[in-house]
């Protein structure tokens, strides 16, 4: 493998009949062994960027594409896609669904094949990619289809490093994995020797940066916003960048914040335990000073207490629960949401959290046990299945406890969907769909009960604010709500109970701070503690510590 | 063991055999061949009788369709009539009728025996290495044979979603209009993901024409070659045994 670079000069790129470009003017290079992340708000064009790398745009999806690409030197253009394949491995945005061989094995094999290698040096790559990802042996002949999503991202994975080109680019590789696989994940991806150079959208950023060289932001309109070292981009620019929806570090709001009271680490800090150790050596006054500053920001990572909480509005009782014509896959489940309370579902990818919520919500039959209480409303994950309407409006007038035209307008326009409230479903942004979804069981209030699969899958920075203010101001009105999700800082933020769900079972059912403690626990389940957590601890300490002090 | 066999000399053999049900008008022929398949089934596979048994009903019911048809409209089947007048039954009519319904069930059998024993990744696979079918259409259909169970998840999470808005549970089997509605949401998915494979494909360097190797390709081997003796010799026997 040898070193390569890749080179977007001032591209643009406009799909038909679009009114405005997808993305650009972007000027862009990729030095060889180079990390980058790029970043930007929902819609702003990464993926399209991406795909403009192996000239996936224009030749393979029409769009007008200006300026050039180039890949060591050569124009993307002069040769199709397919060419390219030993320069540069792609992880596709929800690879799960890219799959296309039939067995494991096929499915890593699938681009050595392309290039007419061996047999044997195949086998050996597909055996050495298999357990570098650490899938088992034995899961060579596996059927794909047996496999859960969060398995068949670990395959794609597995797929692209097999490859072994010297350009790696990931869109959103982590998206839809349970914590724990994927902070393994980004090791896999940005861990290891820098033979490989690598290009990453992602927004779970805070396992990562310390691994990236660059940060590129593009804004909403696709263009480059900001691009440098992450620790400079994110200490000089990230008040900006949150304005502006972008994911930024947690710690680098515990960096900002500590700017603002004169107090910056000399080097901004690349990870929570790089701030702690900093603030750790603080004394005196200035310590009392930063944990005044980090004090609001590990506060907010909690819910508000809730006043309104009432009783159980939906229960289980020894539930066996199965997706429809599915196999029992959760045995014995006791649970139970009471109203003004949030409850969240964790798990790792294929724990039947899914089909909990929709036990919960009484959309499925249980296969034993009992289930009382009235039925529930549900999100899916895939938004897509809710919509039945020809326009967002309309779908949010149907939905609308008052179907006025203020109502639905105000409703629209607090998901940020007022933008968009002529067009089909179909035809918006995952992110877009993701909140229409949203926006059409919370305006409604025919269920009591809310369950919300995955909910912030896909959004920027600001969707997911608004999505955990909605969630909270559900709670406050009294009606209870399920959250399931991958986001445990999203979890610790808006649940008030979590119960986490392992070998078809509840193996834990308490606060989030209280399960977030038990490394134990979390591992067995294949979850990791949320980023806010150490410094929520410190905070804690310091807190107890003042209040020993004072006695 | 035959599932561990080649699937294109096996599709041969199959072939053959649904071109003799097709070709010979005689009842015995066709009870042989249903014998036939069924004990490979049972003998060779390891399936229990009440599946062979399950497998038969849906061709049954369409070989149904040309026993009614041949005993109510016989004149529309004079010549099936006419070559049945030798069999054994007192009306052509019946007879003919009789040998339509069970060339329809040898013909289904036969079909079930290739489709239950073999692998559909393998036999695309041979299909591309053997008889050059290209490999766009090859691993197009790999792409579909994976589509098919997540186009049912995803059905049964639009049905889901379309019941929890109509306050109900979702009914086991989905009425015609549930049934229309689901097509276009099904349609887009479809298509989305075929498009989103195909760029993946490309992506990763499948290309027109460029040599390839095939991993973990099926090979034709002595045991291949004893099958395709043995059924040839088995199904020369019978037409022998009918004259």
């Amino acid at each position: 493998m040898t070193g390569a670079h890749a080179c977007w000069d001032e591209v643009r790129v406009r799909y038909p009949y679009a009114a405005r470009d997808a993305v650009g003017p972007v000027s862009l290079g990729l030095a060889p062994g180079e990390r980058l992340l790029l970043l930007g708000p929902s819609d702003s064009g990464k993926s399209t960027l991406l795909q403009t790398l192996t000239g996936l745009i224009p030749q393979s999806v029409p769009a007008a594409v200006s300026g050039s690409v180039t890949l060591n030197g050569v124009s993307v253009a002069a040769h199709p896609p397919s060419h390219w394949a030993r320069t540069v491995s792609q992880l596709f945005q929800d690879a799960e669904q890219t799959l296309c061989g039939l067995s494991v094995e096929d499915e890593i094999a699938f681009a050595l094949e392309n290039e007419a290698r061996p047999a044997a040096d195949i086998g050996r790559r597909v055996a050495a990619a298999m357990a570098s990802v650490g899938l088992p042996d034995n899961w060579r002949s596996r059927r794909i289809s047996t496999l859960s999503g969060g398995e068949r991202q670990m395959v794609a994975l597995a797929a692209t490093l097999a490859a072994d080109a010297p350009i790696f680019v990931a869109d959103e590789p982590t998206a839809s994995l349970a914590p724990a696989v994927a902070a393994r994940m980004i090791a896999l991806l940005l861990g290891g020797d820098r033979l490989r150079t690598v290009l990453v959208v992602d927004h779970r950023l805070d396992g990562m940066i310390r691994h990236v060289d660059r940060v590129v932001v593009l804004d909403r309109d696709g263009a480059v916003l900001v691009q440098g070292p992450p620790g400079p981009v994110f200490r000089d620019h990230g008040d900006r960048l949150e304005d502006l929806g972008i994911w930024t570090p947690l710690v680098s709001r515990f960096d900002r914040a500590l700017m603002r009271a004169g107090l910056a680490a000399p080097r901004p800090p690349a990870g929570n335990d790089d701030l702690i150790s900093w603030l750790d050596g603080l004394r005196g006054a200035d310590r009392h000073r930063a944990f005044r500053a980090v004090e609001p920001i590990a506060r907010d990572a909690l819910p508000a207490v809730n006043l309104r909480r009432g009783g159980p509005v939906a229960r289980l009782e020894q539930a066996c629960c199965a997706p429809l014509f599915g196999p029992v896959v959760l045995s014995g489940i006791s649970l139970a949401v009471c109203s003004g309370e949030v409850l969240g579902i964790l798990g790792a990818n294929g724990a039947g959290k899914s089909t909990l919520g929709g036990s919960l919500a009484g959309l499925l039959r249980l296969r034993g046990g009992r289930r009382h209480g009235p039925a529930g409303g549900m999100a899916f994950q895939n938004p897509e299945n809710q919509f039945t309407q020809a326009s967002v409006r309309d779908e949010v007038r149907r939905a609308s406890a008052d179907d006025s035209a203020r109502a639905v307008a105000e409703a629209l326009e607090d998901w940020g969907l007022g933008e968009v409230a002529g067009r089909h479903p179909f035809e918006l942004s995952q992110g877009q769909k993701r909140r229409l979804a949203l926006a059409t069981l919370t305006v409604s209030d025919r269920w009591p009960l809310l369950v919300l699969d995955e909910p912030t899958s896909g959004l920027d920075a600001a969707s997911t604010r608004t999505v955990a203010r909605h969630i909270r101001r559900l709670a406050a009105a009294g009606r209870a709500l399920a959250v399931i999700t991958h986001d445990l800082d999203f979890a610790l933020k808006v649940c008030d109970r979590a119960a986490v769900l392992q070998a078809g079972a509840v193996s834990a059912d308490a606060e989030p701070v209280q399960i977030f403690h038990q490394a134990g626990l979390l591992a067995d389940a294949g979850l990791r503690a949320p980023e806010v957590l150490p410094m929520l601890d410190w905070v804690e300490g310091k807190r107890h510590r003042a209040g020993t002090d004072r006695c | 063991m035959l599932s561990g066999l080649h699937p294109l000399p096996k599709l041969l053999v199959c072939l053959a055999w649904i071109a003799a049900s097709i070709v010979v008008f005689d009842l015995g022929f066709q009870l042989m061949t249903i014998a036939l398949s069924s004990a490979a089934l049972i003998v060779l596979e390891r399936r229990s009788p009440l599946f062979v048994l399950l497998v038969m009903v849906p061709f049954a019911l369409f070989g149904f369709g040309f026993l009614t048809t041949s005993i109510l409209f016989r004149q529309e089947s004079d010549f099936a009539v006419r070559m049945a007048a030798e069999q054994a039954f007192s009306s052509p009519a019946v007879s003919a009728g009789l040998v339509l319904f069970a060339r329809a069930v040898a013909c289904g059998m036969v079909s079930a025996v290739f489709g239950l024993t073999t692998d559909p990744g393998a036999l695309v696979k041979a299909l591309m290495i053997h008889w050059r079918l290209p490999p766009q259409i090859g691993f197009a259909l790999f792409a579909a044979i994976q589509l098919v169970p997540d186009l049912g998840r995803e059905a049964q999470q639009i049905r889901l979603a379309r019941a929890m808005r109509e306050g109900r549970l979702p009914r086991r089997i989905p009425g015609p209009a549930e049934a229309a509605s689901l097509v276009v949401p099904l349609l887009a998915y479809a298509i989305r993901r075929a498009g989103r494979s195909a760029m993946a494909m490309e992506a990763r360097g499948l290309s027109r024409n460029a040599p390839r190797t095939f991993l973990s390709a099926p090979r034709i081997g002595r045991g291949d070659w004893i099958f395709v003796l043995a059924a040839t010799a088995l199904l020369a026997s019978c037409l022998t045994l009918i004259g």
